[in-house]
Order: C-alpha cells, then structure tokens, then sequence
C-alpha cells in the first residue's frame, strides 16, 4: 500500500506570461516531517506554498492532504480541514489587540483555548497590546501563532524568520521545531536563513528555476556538489 | 527557546464591554437630551440643533461603514431618500398605514444595500466610492424624471395621520419634542453600534478591514460580514430618512443627491469615524458651523472646507478622535 503523504503536490506547474515558476513539481511530505525549501530568489518556493494553500490562481496538477485532493478547495476550506499557512511579509491585524486576533483565529479554527498558543509562543504578557505597538520579533511570532490556532495538520511557512536577529531566528526555529513534534504539525519550511533550516529539518527540497534541483537529508544535501556551487555556498 | 508547557496561564479578559455601564451611560445620554429641551426655549435653535442630530444619524451610517469596512459611500443619501419616498408615496398613494409604511421605510433600503453588497463590497478603494456614487446618483436622477410620481424637482408634501403609533403626529413636527425623539433614537443607534462594534462579528469585520487576505487564511469568508455591515449602515441610515420625512412633512430629490452623502462623508471625517459617535459630533458641528458661517456669509462651504483641512492635516482622528484621547490621559487615568 502507497504511503500516505500528509501533503502531495502532484506535476504543480505556474506560469506567468511565458515565464514558468514551476514547471511540474512532485513534492510529497510524509506525515509529521518538517521538510526545508531552499533555493535561490525566483525558484518558485512562494509560487509553491501559494499553489498549496489556494492562494494562487491559474496552475495546474493536484493537490492532496492525506490521499484527499484539495486542489479546488478555497483558501478557507483548506484553512478548515488544516491546512495553515504563513506568509512571507508579516501578516497580522494592526489595530487589534494581540488576544482579540487570537480569540478570532481560534473561534474559526474551533480551538478550544488560546492560552497554550500564547504560552507556547511567549505572548500571554502582551495579550492586551495592539498588534502595530509591539515589536517586530513578537508580531513575526504572532503570525506563527495565528497560523498554529487549532493545531493544524500542516503548516506551510513562508520565511517566518525574515528579519529576526540570528538569536529570535534560532529561538523561533526551535519553538516551532519543539511544537512540530509535540503536536504532530506536518510542516513546509522555506527559509533563507539556512541556520535554522539545517537545524530543524528532517528533509531538504531544493528547488531550481522551477524545478527540484535536489532532495534529501540536511547532511545528503551539503553533500552535493551543485547545491552547494549554486546556492549554499559557504553557509553551511 | 524550547517550551515545555504544562499548564498555560490563563488570560483573563477585563471584561470589555462593559454592558450594564454603557447603559447607564446611554440612559443618561437620553436624560441630558431631555433637559437640553426642557431648557432652550428658542425654536429657532431646537429647530437647528434636530435638524442637526437628524443628520447625525446619517452620519453615524456612514461612519460606521468607514469604521468597519473601510470604505467610503458616496451613496448613502440612496438610502436616505428612499426612505423618505417610501413614506411620502404611500401617503401620497393611499397605499397602507403610516406605521406599516414606516416599516417598509426601513426594509427597502436595508435589503437594497444588502443586495448591492453583495455585488460590490469585493471591488476596493475609489472604485467603491464611484460604484455607491453611480448607484446614489441613478435614484435621483429616477426622482428628477418620474414627475407624475415624486413631482420631480418640486418634491411634493407628505400628509401624515394624526397619530403614528398612538402618539399624536404633532409630537414629530414640535423642534423641542422631536429633539428629545431624534437624540433618544441616536443615542440607542450609537449604544447599538458601540456592542456591535465590541462584539466577535465587530471585530471580525476590523480584522476584514485590516488585512482581508489574512482572515480569509485564518478560516473566515469576508464578504458576507463586509455585507452585512454596509446593510447595517443602510438601516442607520434609513432611519434618519424616516425621522426628516416625519419632521419635515417634505420630500424633493434633495434627499437623493450625491451632495448630502458628501456632506455625511465630511461631518464623519469632522467628528472621526473610527470612533462610534464620532460622525455625530462632526455632524453637529457641521451644522452650527454652517449657521454661524452662514449669518456671515453666503460662501459658507468654503469655511466648512477650511475646517475640513485643518482636521484632515491636524487631527486625522478627528475632533472626537482628538477628545477621546484627551479622556484617556486625564491625570489618574492608567
């Protein structure tokens, strides 16, 4: 009997114009991995997490959650049946306050307490803050956790840790690393800082003007040539 | 940073609306209306200021769609005016009671916007505020055209019973009586508004409004709560259309035209629409602008404009905005 992938994107193909973002891309990620997407700028990972979570329009292949295809699914009923994502910029709700964000997440996702996300995510002291008052560091966590109300099935990150200093990045790295395997979290990471992917990622996709240039484990990709020439360079 | 959490600290909210408290307050909101009519005898000036807080419930419509959505109408006079028809042609028409006339006052323009939201609540921006503009501008042009009906640009004068709702219809025509009336129903609009506002669905449309795409990831459909709160809006603002035509006895296509929407745009923007009774305020102050500016001269929108700017580049809260945060750094205040 096959396994049963938590996540399974089938000949995923995007284009723009003539430009092709992703050209047919098998990516299948075994239930409760934390699998790492790297690649250079304009390989196509945000392409890919947007064709996995129902953000993007015009693609074709299929998508499926444990052998269900979700492919003509909105961006909500993914959210619903647990799918969550996070985006590359930021995304929270300014002018609300931290617990107010969380309480709304939570009633969509049927959580039935907000206070282990906060706890879990060092919020609770800042509950009653506006979101736009707090730093940049706890809205990237605040993001993090809007996306893990309700303990999702997967999680697809697009750089969560974007513009955090190399501490707050090896910090959220490990948190979400820790909640990943407490919980059970299938999770999609794509990360520049290659630090925290090599750090907590079971599995390495590297992708490649639209195509995977390579996969496997963080020491199997260190030891590729290619990989490293063209993208790791020294940094691992 | 590797938690390992057993038992996570509870947070317990303040409880925030403070429900019991804000109708206490609302209670005596409409007490201080009724001793603002027990003490200006002028009915010149009880004229102006029900004029005024009529207007203000307009207002507070279209503040409230800013608040939530947004967005801004061009339109809501749309709502207005047909309110006002609906009324006056069924009088006119013989067609029912006043009482049920009234009812269906409110339901036409409600389920108007209701309908139009569904179509136009998705498109953003400047393109909202010219769709409202065309949708607005199309009723008073059919108000203009259709003379055998609405008596086109002469308007035509309603003819009401002698009682609405067994209360005598002289209670909606005296300054001083229709005062207490129009301010008893703006302060229940405002404490209506103020629990929406601090409810789960108040919040949901804030967070619709701050980042639509966000909330559609967190699980929620956005269009039906930006719906529902243009419908809400409409409703306000029908009940302000109610009240002038009750007042009045009077209807044109005044009621329709773009211009009075602009005008509820400008006293919101005045008072500051992100808060609740903000447009109120801009709405009275709009108007003893308007009458104090008007004794001197007939140019009196270009001192409205000049205020307008001096808010807009001074106080983007608005002058309510302004107030509010005054209130919260009184000595003593947390």
């Amino acid at each position: 009997m096959a396994e049963s992938y938590a996540i399974d994107g089938c000949k995923l193909t995007r284009s723009f114009g003539g430009f092709f973002a992703l050209k047919g891309v098998d990516l299948a990620v075994p239930r409760g991995e934390i699998r790492g997407l790297i690649g250079p700028n304009g390989a196509g990972k945000s392409t890919l997490i947007d064709v996995l979570s129902g953000r993007a329009a015009h693609w074709s292949g299929t998508v499926k959650m444990f052998d269900a295809d979700i492919s003509a699914m909105t961006a909500q009923q993914r959210r619903r049946v647990g799918l969550a994502r996070s985006f590359q910029r930021t995304n929270i709700f300014p002018d609300l306050t931290v617990i107010d964000q969380l309480e709304l997440a939570s009633r969509a996702a049927e959580a039935p307490s907000i206070d282990e996300i906060m706890a879990e995510l060092n919020l609770t002291a800042l509950a009653f803050r506006r979101a736009a008052d707090i730093s940049y560091g706890d809205q990237r966590r605040l993001d993090l956790a809007l996306a893990l109300i309700g303990r999702p099935k997967i999680l697809l990150l697009d750089e969560p840790a974007a513009g955090l200093s190399i501490k707050e990045s090896l910090d959220l790295a490990h948190c979400l690393k820790d909640l990943a395997v407490r919980w059970g979290v299938t999770v999609l990471l794509v990360e520049h800082d290659m630090e925290v992917v090599f750090s907590i990622c079971d599995r390495i996709t590297v992708l490649h003007l639209g195509t995977i240039l390579a996969e496997g484990t963080p020491d199997e990709i260190r030891g590729i040539p290619e990989v490293v020439t063209a993208y790791l360079g020294s940094s691992v | 940073m590797t938690n390992i959490v057993t038992t996570a600290p509870t947070v317990t909210r303040s409880p925030p609306p403070r429900h019991a408290l804000a109708l206490a307050a609302a209670i005596g909101a409409i007490a201080i209306g009724a001793l603002i009519a027990a003490t200006i005898q002028s009915n010149l000036m009880m004229t102006l200021l029900t004029q005024a807080i009529i207007t203000s419930i307009l207002a507070t419509g279209v503040g409230f769609l800013i608040r939530q959505n947004g967005v801004v109408s061009f339109g809501h006079a749309a709502f207005y005016g047909i309110a006002c028809y609906a009324i006056a042609l069924a009088m006119k028409l013989g067609a029912m009671r006043v009482e049920f006339a009234i009812m269906l006052a409110l339901v036409l323009p409600t389920a108007l916007a209701f309908l139009l939201g569904l179509v136009i609540v998705r498109i953003p921006g400047v393109a909202f505020s010219m769709l409202t503009l065309a949708v607005g501008q199309a009723f008073y042009e059919f108000a203009m055209k259709a003379r055998q009906v609405t008596g086109g640009e002469d308007g035509f004068s309603v003819n009401l019973p002698s009682t609405i709702f067994g209360i005598p219809t002289a209670v909606f025509q005296d300054p001083h009586s229709m005062f207490v009336v129009s301010w008893s129903v703006l302060v229940l609009i405002v404490f209506g508004l103020a629990l929406t506002a601090a409810s789960p669905f108040g919040r949901l449309t804030v967070a619709i409004r701050e980042n639509e795409e966000r909330a559609r990831y967190i699980g929620y459909e956005t269009t039906l709560p930006r719906v529902l709160v243009l419908t809400l809006s409409a409703f306000v603002t029908a009940v302000a259309g109610v009240l002038f035509t009750l007042y009045n006895t009077f209807v044109s296509p005044d009621v329709l035209h773009w211009s009075l929407s602009g005008s509820a745009l400008i006293m919101a923007i005045i008072g500051g629409p992100r808060l609740i009774w903000g447009p109120a305020l801009g709405a009275i102050i709009f108007f003893f602008a308007k009458d104090i500016a008007g004794d001197f001269t007939e140019h009196w929108q270009g001192i409205i404009g000049v205020i307008l700017i001096v808010v807009m580049l001074v106080l983007p809260v608005g002058l309510g905005g302004a107030l509010a945060k005054l209130w919260q750094r009184r000595p003593g205040h947390g």
